[in-house]
């Protein structure tokens, strides 16, 4: 794989969207980019469809305090790209990518049950991981969601 | 079309294998026309959990994360959190990670065309590839000490190093079971009880592969040749010769094939990783606490692409850690390759062989049947037991060409 395809992959990314939000490289075939909620599908599209990243490894998200960062994995011209969005907690929503490329399906399904994030235009976010009686509402990969009923043996009289 | 459809149920109990998922099959007559999954049976939690525990307490944890590749994730994990310190582990310690990888992949295709067997019916072939497969089991124990969880990576290097009594040791071990391997390699394409389970079945076309997102062995029989380390190659990847391969049937067939042609790579890595084993120190000590920062760290595992991402906040615990393991990503191909469509025909009877063809590993990610057949509004359910049983009975729809003149 020629090196520089890390460069050349982000100046692309920063002719389509205009200054992007956080662009690093942090070693070679990894690179990392920031972009806008509303600019995420297109950079996706864009990411997939035309520089040719049409592998996605996952999709995850991370729970940073008021904002959760969705992050999207792409492989293709022996990069690694991370192109991550942040979204609001209280208002978690992110187009979906399952248009672009199906695969995702079970990914963003998953992040829907672990985060709470909406992915809009998905056609089926229903129950994958977790149980079927698990409360409504409760997310348990965010921070505030505290695992204590499940700490230590019941004690025996 | 005047036959009615039902709504199949499979699981929890796995039909192949010993782990819980769910698949519902709505099937008109024996036909398959739908496919959908359940998971979750096994969600242990462990991404919540590591975000309790420091770097180091994490490694035996993440080794827990998959008993059969369990040295995949720990190499993972491992080199995720050297990336996180911008450091390289020892040249040595970087092929013995090849090394123990490789043995890995042996133990778990071996493991894996046993199961074939057993799934078609073919108990010898199961119990003969089991029967070679403790030959890596009791070399794994050792260099190792352990025979399956192998405790071996740990951070900035390995945790043992390799005596020129376990390299002869290891150097006699490949040659018996490169020399069975190449008998089963002779005994797959000839043999008329595989044949009739695995060809023209489960096809997965390669712009199926590329959309889905296949990963592993289950791409690679789909005419790609995909694989982490070449793409993307780590520890001493870089190094070690190997040949990806892929095979262009796009079947069942391809799948079998492409695991014995890759034990085969894999006994040569070995003995190339044994020929050229650097001298040096195997390991490297990092301070507790990483800087901050955030890294993704790819594994050819025995069942495809492992990814794992870290970010960490400047403790020594991880912010925050995700794994995502081989099976979950090639969950959907798998629905796809139990769905007819145009002029693939899937019957129920194919349903164990397809499970067991993406190698599933369930509590990486879960097993019983359930059949709807919605126009009669009847529902049953079969346990993997019966399934099995009905694979068996049933005849398959006769093969076109030739294929045992292949």
């Amino acid at each position: 794989m020629s090196s520089g395809a890390e460069e050349s992959i982000a100046s692309e990314m920063k002719n389509l969207l205009g200054e992007l939000l956080e662009v690093k490289i942090p070693r070679p075939r990894r690179l990392h980019i920031k972009v806008k909620p509303e600019d995420y599908k297109r950079a996706a599209k864009h990411l997939v469809e035309s520089i040719g990243l049409n592998h996605v490894s996952t999709i995850t998200a991370a729970d940073t305090g008021k904002e959760m960062d969705v992050m999207t994995f792409l492989f293709g011209r022996g990069v690694e790209v991370m192109l991550k969005a942040a979204v609001p907690k209280t208002d978690p929503k992110i187009p979906t990518l399952t248009d672009i490329v199906p695969g995702v399906m079970f990914y963003e399904r998953e992040i829907h049950d672990l985060f709470g994030i909406v992915f809009d235009g998905h056609p089926n976010l229903e129950r994958f991981i977790l149980p079927e009686d698990w409360p409504e509402g409760e997310y348990p990969l965010r921070k505030e969601y505290k695992v204590t009923r499940l700490k230590g043996p019941r004690e025996v009289d | 079309m005047s036959v009615t459809t039902f709504k199949v149920p499979v699981g929890p109990q796995h039909p192949a294998l010993k782990e819980p998922e769910n698949f519902t099959f709505t099937v008109e007559g024996e036909s398959i026309v739908k496919a959908e999954v359940r998971v979750g049976y096994a969600h242990k939690g462990i991404e919540k959990l590591m975000e309790s525990k420091t770097y180091l307490q994490n490694i035996p944890l993440v080794e827990r994360i998959c008993g059969i590749c369990n040295t995949a994730h720990t190499i993972c994990y491992t080199q995720n959190v050297e990336y996180l310190y911008d450091k390289a582990p020892p040249r040595r310690a970087e092929y013995l990670r090849v090394l123990i990888e490789e043995l890995n992949r042996i133990h778990s295709h071996l493991l894996w065309l046993g199961v074939v067997g057993h799934e078609v019916g073919f108990d010898t072939l199961f119990m003969y590839v089991w029967r070679d497969r403790e030959i890596i089991l009791d070399l794994i124990e050792a260099l190792t000490g352990n025979r399956v969880s192998m405790s071996f990576t740990t951070i900035g290097g390995t945790r043992r190093d390799i005596s020129p009594q376990i390299e002869s040791k290891m150097r006699k071990g490949m040659d018996i079971l490169e020399e069975r391997t190449e008998y089963y390699k002779r005994t797959v394409p000839v043999d008329p009880t595989i044949l009739a389970r695995s060809k023209e079945v489960g096809i997965l076309t390669p712009e199926e592969a590329v959309q889905l997102c296949a990963v592993g062995p289950m791409r690679r029989a789909s005419t790609l040749r995909d694989d982490v380390r070449s793409d993307d190659p780590y520890a001493a990847h870089d190094e070690v010769p190997f040949n990806v391969i892929s095979y262009d049937t796009c079947d069942f067939y391809a799948r079998i094939m492409v695991r014995v042609d890759e034990t085969l790579e894999a006994i040569n890595q070995v003995r190339y990783c044994l020929d050229h084993m650097p001298t040096g120190p195997i390991r490297i000590r990092l301070p507790n606490t990483p800087p901050i920062a955030e890294a993704v760290s790819k594994v050819e595992a025995p069942r495809g692409e492992d990814m794992h991402y870290v970010r960490s906040n400047g403790t020594d615990k991880p912010a925050r850690y995700k794994v995502r393991a081989p099976t979950l990503a090639n969950l959907a191909p798998l629905l796809q390759t139990m769905t007819s469509r145009g002029k693939y025909e899937v019957n129920v009877a194919d349903i164990p062989v397809l499970l067991a063809g993406i190698d599933p590993c369930m509590c990486c990610m879960d097993r019983s049947v359930r059949f709807v057949e919605p126009s009669k509004g009847k529902t049953w359910v079969w346990t993997m037991e019966q399934l099995k049983k009905y694979t068996r009975k049933s005849v398959r729809r006769p093969l076109s060409g030739n294929v045992a003149g292949r």
